[in-house]
Formats: C-alpha cells, sequence, structure tokens
C-alpha cells in the first residue's frame, strides 16, 4: 500500500470540480431512478454510458459510481414508502421498512436507510481500498462447487424471513422454486413446462416484472379493496422530521448491524456471480438471529432496515473488487463499468494493478466521493420523499400502478411481461391475505437458478461425483454454516412464537 | 387503434415522466439538472416506442411518389436483441453514432432484448419495412432454426452490411499447460488424443458462439473434450479456467485478455485468418498447420421488402460509417475488430455460416 500515492489520488479526485459535479449529478439521477420500480442502477449506467465517451476517465467513473451508489439507496425509498422495491435488492428492505412507515415512521425509516446506506458503503469502499488483493484471492477459489453451497447458504435464511409459521415460509420458497424451472433450462437449452412458441417465457419468469408484481401491484390491488370496504385510513404525516440523519439513540441501536452488514456485503458483492439481492437477505438473517429480540424483526424496527441497507450498498464496492483486481465483474452494474474501462483504453485485471495503480487509487477515491454524494442527495430529499405517504391514496395507487407496469414493460420491452406483472400481483394479494410470506419466494428466485446452473456444472466437471464436494474446503465451511443456521433458527423461531403469544396475553 | 396504443404509451410515460419531477422536485439548482437528463431518458424511450406505430403514413405517400427518395425524414429506431451494456449494444450504439452523421437523423437504440435474442431478431423481421426501423443481427441467428427455438434465419432479413467479427481462441490454464508440456496447439490437440474426454473446456451459454467453437474444434481435428456450458457469460468461464477448475476456454481474446495478461491462462492459437493486433504474439491456428477460422460475427440487416431506394440509401451510409473516424477509434479500445462486407457479400457469407454452423451443432449434438 502506498500511502502517498493514495493520498496524492485522494487530493486529486476529491478537488476536481468536475469530478465532484458528475458525481453530485450521478447520485441524483441514480436515486431518482432506483426508486421508480423497474428502473434499475444497471439500466441507469447503461443509459449514461455514451454520455460519458466524452469525458476524462475519473469524471465519467465519478458519474456511473454516482448512479451505482445512488440506484442502491434510491431502491429502499419506493420499498419503505410504497411498498414498491426500485431494485431488487432493496427487496429486503421493505420487511422492516414499510411496517415503520405504517407506523408512521416513514422519515426516520427513511434516514436510517440513508446512513445505513452510506456507512455500508464507506465500509465496502475501505475494504476495497486496503483488502483488495486478499479478497481477489478470495474470490478466484469461487468455482462451481462452491457456488452451489453458497446459494444453498442463502436458502437457508428461509426461515429467519418466513415470519411466523416455517410451514408456510417453506411453502413460499418451494413455490418461488419451481417458478425458476419455468423456461429453458441452463445447461442444455431443453424447453421445461413450455413450447418454444411461448417467447415471452423461454427465459421463464423475469425477475424483475414477477417482483414488481408481487409486491406492488400486490400492494395496490390490497389497497383498492381496502379503499372499496372503507378500511382505508389516510395517513396524515404528523412525524416531523426534525434532523434529516437519525439520532445518536438509534445509531448506538443500530451501529452492530451496519458494521455486521456492510461487511456481509462487500464479501457476498466480491464474489463474481452473487451480488446485493443475496447479501440483503443473509444480513437480515445474520441479524435477527443475533438479535435478543427477534420477535420485533419484520414489525418494523430500524436494525431491519439498517441491516440491509448497509449490506446493500457494501456490496458496490465489494463488487469493484473482483472487477479491478481480476477484470471479472461482480454484478450486472460493474459489468457495464467494465466496458467503460475498455473504452477509455484500459483493461481492469491483474496487470492493473502494475500499471495503472494511480488510476486504481482514483477509482477508490471517486467510490468514497460517490458514497458521499448519495448521502448529500438523500439529506436534501429525505423530508420531501416523506411527503409521498401523505398522497392521497385514491391518487397514488393509480400511480404506483402504471409506473409499476411500466417498470415491468420496460425491462425487455416486452408486452407479455405487463402480463407476468399482472399475474403476480393476484398471486401476491392472495398470498397475503392467507399469511403466506412473499420474501422467501424471493429468495428462491434469486438462488434457485444459481443452485441449479452451479449443481449441474459442478457435477459435468466432477464426471458425476458430488462427494467431490468434499475436497472443497470453502464449500464445506458454506455447507457447515447452512446446517446450523437451519437447526438455529427453528428454534429461534420456537422462541419468537412463544413471545408473541406472551405478549398477546 | 395503433393511434390509440402509441396515445397510452404516451400517456403512461408522460405520468412517468411527472412522478420523476415530482420525486426530484427537492429543487436545488444541482438537482434540477440530473432531473433533467432523467426526464430526457424516459422521453427517448417513449421515442423509441411510439415510433414503428407512428411511421407508417409517410412510407405510404413515399411509395406513392415512385423513385423520390426523400428519406430519412425522421429519426430511425434501431432493434438491438441483445442488453444494454454488452458487446452487441456498444458496438451498435458506436456504429448508429456515425450512420447518424450520415444520414442527417437522430438513430435511436431499442434494446429488446430476452428468449436468447430471438424476440429482438423477431421484432427486426416483422418490423414496417418503411425503412424507418432497422437492426443488428448476430451469430446466434444461425443457430435458432437448427434449435428449433425460432423459424427466424438469414432468409428471414435482407442484410444490409457486415460490422464486426470477433474469432475464438484456444486458451488454456497456464499452470496445467506447464505441468502437461503443452506449449502450442499441436501438443494440447495430441493432449486430448492421449485423454480423450478428459479434458474440460467452457464455451458462453448453450449453443452460444464460443460452445460452438469448441465443437467446431472437435470437428475439424478429430479430438474428443468436453465443452462446459456458462449459462451467464464468459466472463465466469474465463475465471474458472484461470482457478484451474476447468482447463480452458473457447473465448475470445478480448475475453480472456486480463488473465492472459496475468500469466495465468496461455492462448495457444485463435481462430482467424491473421494475428489479432493487441495480441501479436498469439499465432493463429493457421500458422499451426491448423486450417480453423471461427468467428462470431454482427451485421446490420432491414426486414424484408423495404423500397430498394432506401436500402441503397442505408447501404451507402453504412460503408461511410464504417470508415467513421471515432467508430474506429471505438471499436480499437473497445477490442472488437471492424470487418465490413457489403449487402451482397455479407448475404452470401450469412448462407454458408448457416451451414457450416449446422455441422458444428451436429457434433455436439445440439
Amino acid at each position: 500500500m502506498d500511502f502517498g500515492l493514495l493520498f496524492e489520488s485522494y487530493a486529486a479526485v476529491w478537488l476536481n470540480p468536475q469530478v465532484i459535479l458528475m458525481t453530485l449529478l450521478g447520485a441524483c439521477g441514480g436515486v431518482l431512478l432506483g426508486a421508480i420500480p423497474g428502473m434499475t442502477a444497471t439500466m441507469g449506467v447503461a443509459l449514461l454510458i455514451p454520455f460519458s465517451f466524452g469525458m476524462d476517465l475519473i469524471p465519467s467513473i465519478g458519474l456511473l459510481l454516482g448512479i451505482y451508489c445512488g440506484g442502491m439507496y434510491g431502491g429502499s425509498i419506493s420499498a419503505i414508502l410504497i411498498h414498491a422495491p426500485g431494485t431488487p435488492a432493496a427487496a429486503a428492505t421493505l420487511m422492516d421498512g414499510y411496517p415503520m412507515c405504517q407506523k408512521g415512521q416513514a422519515g426516520k425509516a427513511l434516514s436510517v436507510a440513508m446512513f445505513s446506506s452510506f456507512c455500508g458503503g464507506v465500509i465496502g469502499a475501505l475494504v476495497m481500498t486496503f483488502l483488495s488483493p486478499v479478497v481477489a484471492n478470495m474470490a478466484m477459489n469461487f468455482g462451481p462447487g462452491e457456488m452451489f453451497m453458497l446459494a444453498i447458504f442463502g436458502l437457508s435464511v428461509i426461515i429467519a424471513i418466513s415470519g411466523k409459521s416455517i410451514a408456510k415460509g417453506l411453502i413460499s420458497a418451494f413455490f418461488g422454486m419451481l417458478l425458476c424451472t419455468v423456461g429453458l433450462d441452463p445447461t442444455n437449452g431443453i424447453p421445461r413446462f413450455i413450447t418454444y412458441k411461448q417467447t415471452g417465457l423461454l427465459d421463464g419468469f423475469q425477475f424483475i416484472p414477477t417482483l414488481i408484481g408481487l409486491f406492488a401491484v400486490a400492494e395496490v390491488i390490497a389497497g383498492v379493496e381496502r379503499i372499496v370496504s372503507g378500511e382505508e385510513k389516510q395517513e396524515k404525516s404528523n412525524e416531523k422530521i426534525k434532523k434529516v440523519l437519525p439520532d445518536l439513540g438509534t445509531i448506538k441501536k443500530i451501529w452492530p448491524n451496519i458494521l455486521s452488514g456492510g461487511l456481509i456485503g462487500t464479501f457476498i458483492g466480491a464474489i463474481p456471480g452473487a451480488g446485493g439481492d443475496i447479501a440483503v437477505f443473509v444480513s437480515y438473517g445474520a441479524s435477527k438471529s443475533a438479535s435478543k429480540h427477534p420477535e420485533l424483526y419484520g414489525t418494523g424496527i430500524p436494525n431491519g432496515v439498517a441491516a440491509t441497507e448497509s449490506a446493500n450498498n457494501g456490496c458496490s464496492g465489494g463488487a469493484m473488487i473482483p472487477l479491478l483486481s481480476l477484470g471479472v465483474p461482480g454484478d450486472s452494474v460493474t459489468a457495464i463499468l467494465l466496458g467503460a474501462f475498455i473504452m477509455k483504453g484500459i483493461t481492469p485485471g491483474p496487470m492493473m494493478y502494475i500499471s495503472e495503480l494511480p488510476t486504481v487509487y482514483r477509482v477508490f477515491a471517486a467510490l468514497m466521493m460517490a458514497n458521499l454524494a448519495m448521502l448529500i442527495v438523500g439529506c436534501c430529499g429525505v423530508r420531501f420523499f416523506a411527503k409521498i405517504v401523505s398522497v392521497e391514496k385514491k391518487l397514488l395507487y393509480p400511480i404506483i400502478l402504471i409506473v409499476s407496469l411500466l417498470g415491468a414493460f420496460s425491462i425487455n420491452k416486452n408486452v407479455f411481461d405487463i402480463g407476468v406483472c399482472v399475474a403476480f400481483g393476484v398471486i401476491g394479494w392472495l398470498m397475503n391475505k392467507y399469511e403466506f410470506p412473499l420474501s422467501p419466494i424471493l429468495l428462491a428466485l434469486i438462488l434457485g437458478p444459481m443452485c441449479e446452473k452451479n449443481y449441474v456444472r459442478f457435477m459435468n466437471i466432477q464426471q458425476g461425483n458430488f462427494f467431490a464436494i468434499f475436497r472443497s474446503p470453502i464449500a464445506v465451511v458454506f455447507m457447515a454454516i447452512a446446517v446450523a443456521v437451519i437447526i438455529y433458527s427453528i428454534f429461534n423461531q420456537r422462541k419468537i412464537n412463544k413471545r408473541t403469544a406472551e405478549a398477546a396475553e | 387503434m395503433k393511434a390509440k396504443r402509441a396515445k397510452r404509451l404516451l400517456s403512461a410515460a408522460l405520468v412517468m415522466t411527472m412522478l420523476a419531477g415530482i420525486l426530484g422536485g427537492c429543487s436545488s439548482s444541482k438537482e434540477s439538472s440530473a432531473d433533467a437528463s432523467a426526464e430526457a431518458n424516459t422521453k427517448t424511450e417513449a421515442d423509441a416506442e411510439k415510433e414503428p406505430e407512428a411511421e407508417k403514413e409517410p412510407e405510404a405517400e413515399a411509395d406513392a411518389s415512385g423513385d423520390d427518395i426523400a428519406y430519412p425524414e425522421k429519426g430511425i429506431s434501431v432493434i438491438c436483441p441483445w442488453s444494454a451494456g454488452g458487446g452487441t449494444d456498444a458496438c451498435l450504439r458506436a456504429f448508429c453514432e456515425a450512420l447518424g452523421k450520415d444520414l442527417g437523423v437522430t438513430l435511436t437504440v431499442d434494446n429488446q432484448t430476452g428468449g436468447g435474442g430471438i424476440l429482438g431478431h423477431q421484432a427486426i423481421a416483422d418490423a414496417e419495412p418503411d425503412g424507418y426501423t432497422i437492426g443488428m443481427i448476430t451469430f446466434e441467428l444461425a443457430t435458432y432454426k437448427k434449435l428449433g427455438t425460432s423459424e427466424l434465419t438469414w432468409e428471414s432479413y435482407d442484410p444490409l452490411c457486415r460490422v464486426n467479427t470477433d474469432a475464438a481462441a484456444i486458451t488454456v490454464n497456464a499452470e496445467w499447460a506447464k505441468s502437461n508440456n503443452i506449449t502450442d496447439l499441436a501438443s494440447y490437440i495430441e493432449y486430448c488424443k492421449a485423454h480423450p474426454g478428459e479434458v474440460q473446456m467452457g464455451g458462453s451459454s448453450n449453443a452460444s458462439v464460443w460452445h460452438i467453437a469448441g465443437g467446431y474444434l472437435m470437428q475439424e481435428t478429430g479430438i474428443d473434450i468436453q465443452m462446459i456450458t456458462y449459462q451467464e457469460g464468459a466472463a465466469t468461464a474465463v475465471q474458472n479456467a484461470a482457478s484451474g477448475f476447468i482447463q480452458g476456454v473457447t473465448v475470445s481474446l478480448a475475453e480472456a485478455r486480463s488473465f492472459i495478461e496475468s500469466g495465468h491462462l496461455v492462448c495457444l492459437g485463435v481462430m482467424d485468418e491473421e494475428r489479432n493486433e493487441s495480441f501479436p504474439d498469439v499465432p493463429t491456428c493457421k500458422e499451426q498447420g491448423y486450417d480453423i477460422t471461427y468467428f462470431t460475427q454482427r451485421g446490420m440487416a432491414i426486414p424484408k421488402n423495404v423500397d430498394p431506394a432506401i436500402k441503397a440509401k442505408l447501404e451507402a451510409a453504412c460503408e461511410a460509417a464504417i470508415a467513421d473516424a471515432d467508430f474506429v477509434d471505438f471499436m480499437k479500445n473497445n477490442g472488437q475488430a471492424i470487418s465490413y462486407m457489403n449487402s451482397a457479400d455479407y448475404t452470401e457469407y450469412l448462407k454458408q455460416s448457416a451451414e457450416d454452423v449446422a455441422n458444428a451443432m451436429d457434433t455436439l449434438g445440439l
């Protein structure tokens, strides 16, 4: 670590007005795009890449990182306020964020989300600055077997996010797993449950339309039902938002969640092929398991929001590690960033640390600035975003519906996806009515394909000998943790149910 | 009815723009400019959506006036069957910039993705033949009919020109090669022949260009290797090869570049006519006595039955755009080779490669 050079690079980046302006612009755009369901940070980055052609490398990277970090936080805004996760990774924030909003703490939820996002992002950026080579080495050791076990480990969190009934949670999860089997199988391209004529389903149910349907559209249907039956009460935003940042008492309560979330996010983000959407659920499960009051999770407590949002933004730093040091993008946004580097004549990879070290350090500095820019934009916006809650519901629901359907359409520009979105809206609404949790479906949708393709690939490489998995220490560790998590969460759930019953009496 | 649909789309876009406005209305001066850019984005998208429908009438007029080619009078929508940010998208966006200079109108790239590129390819073939919807067709087009996933073939289009080709390369794990005394293509093939079915090579997804490259290699050299598919793309395959989970990859040099430079991987031969400019030390297969050339290709195409005068104009624009200095620079930086073919040559080429691809797919049992 060359600290002189690091300091110099920070100075060069942080004192450059063009970089500052571009990063702030990016963060604004990112927060907005992230907040609109179906518009993801990935899309924002892809759309703005052409605008960055004419710029120098660092301002354009600043712009793109601004969108990336802003989009990560932006997704939580709509998740908290209108039950519509703006990005897949924000779906976990919804579990505690939306209940907080319903309790009239929308402003607090937003400020906790923002503060945790910022801290998580800073943790990610710090790990990236000081531990890149170590983490990159670890990421290199992830092959098909390790990825399969990582996915299994991710699935073990299902119980923790199941709510009251483990059985109902598992039913939801298996339903999600079944959904993953629709479409062309990932290894040999054999059609499952479809014919080749059904082009809309060739790739299976598209993730984002399904997500928007299950959460946003289902909420709209439920809302309309409440309006019709006269149960809907207009929330008046009585909450006075004095400070845009959480107060010291709250920070004291949530800092362990932020720290662990940031680290979990960074490390999962650093594994190519695993990203924020997995990290948030793992972090949520971890913080619930470690908590003295696990029964409060899901009822709207800041700890749940802090755990997911810090993991979410920790990922941005984590995903940059394999991008810069291996040339392997950690997620879809970094895949596009890879293209941006190459266009400027720099090939990320092991050689970059040797031949382009100043550039690497400047990217570190730019990521740090992008996180700060996100915090500034967030602070300016909190008061305003929170007002959405007091918009009259009769007006709000149609807007949510239109934006949601448009978002579902815009992913592939395929009308079929709108149908998928509406169908899952109805399914989500029914499941909510009968108290089946929705988050396990989502986790299964994220992890199912990852499980399947890595399992098949592993078996192909090992010629069908599954026990070869015991030769990989990483895979064995994940397997052991998964078993431990499952056993622990069953006991934990019993404790939770007991306490809830006591509280009810 | 169509006008109604366009109107509905437009109003939906308006609502969205409004919402973006509301969300962003927290009004510091910095933010309003970001707001504007967000709005601009939504607008271009809305434009791209309504264009194919809105352009119907001018075309009828142009037809009536015979050979008078007042074309183009409006922006052109360009369909990209692959997602924003990928190799095809990058190449197409740069090419459209260059085309726009010559044609004097804006070309809007419209990513219609899904179904392994089928949906976008279908949209190009089905587009109104008025010259206001064109698109980029890619290698995968040659596989659909054989796989049975779609009836689309090169005959579904009027090809305009070939823009780019990227050759496959045989790249293996450096340690593995060293411990088995593999130094060039001949020793690799010898090793594979001595160990049939044992060597595992990664391509990208099933029936993708790099997967079929492996089949082509087997067919031409008579070796038996196991192809491992990587649905998530070449990057993961390259990483797995570099860490030794598999022995090698059959992806392009550009995709394996960082690990070749770091010494994790060595390239034994590139399946091209000539050496790659960025890798002057990597020999071609041909130099080593194996006449294997295999590459992915991308080109521009229009639906059938477009007015020949319009087609001629587009062809001329493509020829000019290929030589555009900015486009050439961009492609060089991006590691993508420009390999232009005019309409007639490209058509002939597509016909020939459809046969070759079908044969290689037979070898893989696809």
